[in-house]
């Protein structure tokens, strides 16, 4: 008999899916009945390490040829006026220094890393007038030139806190 | 004098024992979907050291959507595979990996939307994982990565499969990753027969 009365039957509130797990399954039987933790090849983890250190070993130039990218693109962005054009550049120095930032943290250039993050994450504020951008963004350029060029890596010492300070300066005054 | 069989020679035991073996992963496909080709090639490199069979690199959320797209629609080839686990940056132009996620979740073929998917960023604010968890990430891996981190995550995802949650406002992973008994009062109010329970679910 019809419940027209009841209104439309609701259905459950919550659906979970318990899941069969297919990546055991596709590494065949002996897996696929193992209960438990799995683990890699201790010698796999080993040799990916390897090549963390193996690409560190280059690592000064590739950031140094980033922070070429990165300054012909704020030479450039300097000169724009619409705010469309100075969107794409920003978003390409953006890239850049996030991965000078990347490649900084993995490969102890701590220094270049802490300016990288910064310069990134100040290149996409737009609440900032061009002029007041402008000096903060130089600032940083400074910073991670001298940084990346007399190959400093950690983040504490003199010279480093120099640079932080010139960066901060800027940032207080302008920012 | 009567032999005893009641302690065998440790040697023969040995090779008995059921020794546990790592994770063979030749038959894996793996996407990573990363802007820095410097870190891609690093990650793609890390994994191909680990031993899996196949590596999608992607430079954006965008490309990675279309690869998908165009794997789901193809998938019955033979020459083409299936995506198992993907490896997301978060912060990416042209697609972030927010952007990514959200589809992957919102998908309607099941080989799309229960994919695993670890996030991996050089953001590690508290915002960024729980912004990621509750878009339906299964891990999150903080870069610098490192063969124990990453190796870590990957295992993660083997070892135990979450169950999926359809709730009005989610669907992903279960974020309750273990089942512990609760001593206070019970405050999830959902009456047992407005929870349905799908056993057995084969992703193919």
């Amino acid at each position: 008999m019809s419940t027209s009365n009841d209104g439309p039957k609701k259905g459950p509130k919550i659906e979970m899916y318990k899941l069969v797990n297919n990546l055991k399954r596709r590494m065949g039987n002996q897996f696929e009945k193992q209960e438990g933790e799995g683990f890699l090849d201790p010698a796999a983890i080993a040799e990916a390490d390897k090549l963390i250190v193996s690409l560190c070993q280059t690592s000064s130039e590739t950031m140094g040829a980033l922070y070429d990218q990165l300054n012909v693109e704020w030479g450039r962005m300097r000169q724009l006026e619409s705010s469309v054009e100075r969107d794409a550049a920003a978003q390409k120095i953006f890239t850049a220094a996030h991965e000078i930032k990347d490649i900084g943290e993995m490969c102890g250039y701590e220094l270049a890393a802490h300016f990288a993050e910064s310069l990134r994450d100040f290149i996409m504020t737009t609440k900032l007038n061009i002029k007041a951008q402008v000096i903060i963004i130089q600032a940083h350029m400074d910073a991670l030139q001298i940084t990346i060029k007399q190959d400093i890596k950690v983040d504490a010492g003199p010279k480093a806190d120099e640079l932080k300070r010139m960066v901060k300066l800027a940032i207080d005054k302008y920012g | 004098m009567a032999l005893s069989f009641n302690h065998p020679c440790p040697s023969i035991m040995a090779v008995f024992e059921k020794k546990p073996q790592p994770y063979d992963l030749s038959n894996f496909t793996i996407m990573v979907v990363e802007d820095s080709l410097y870190m891609q090639s690093l990650i793609a490199s890390m994994l191909k050291a680990f031993g899996v069979g196949d590596i999608i690199a992607c430079e954006n959320g965008k490309e990675a959507i279309e690869i998908l797209t165009v794997l789901q629609a193809t998938k019955k080839s033979r020459h083409l595979t299936t995506v198992d686990i993907v490896l997301t940056d978060w912060l990416m132009p042209n697609g972030s990996g927010q952007d990514l996620l959200r589809w992957i979740r919102a998908h309607d073929k099941d080989t799309i939307r229960f994919l695993p998917v670890i996030v991996v960023s050089g953001y590690t604010t508290a915002f960024v994982t729980s912004t990621a968890r509750d878009l339906g990430a299964h891990e999150t891996l903080a870069k610098p990565v490192s063969g124990t981190s990453l190796a870590s995550r990957i295992c993660s995802v083997i070892d135990a499969p979450r169950s999926f949650i359809r709730a009005p406002d989610y669907f992903g992973p279960d974020r309750r990753r273990q089942d512990l008994p609760y001593r206070g009062m019970e405050r999830r109010m959902i009456p047992a027969d407005e929870i349905k329970v799908v056993k057995n679910v084969h992703v193919e």
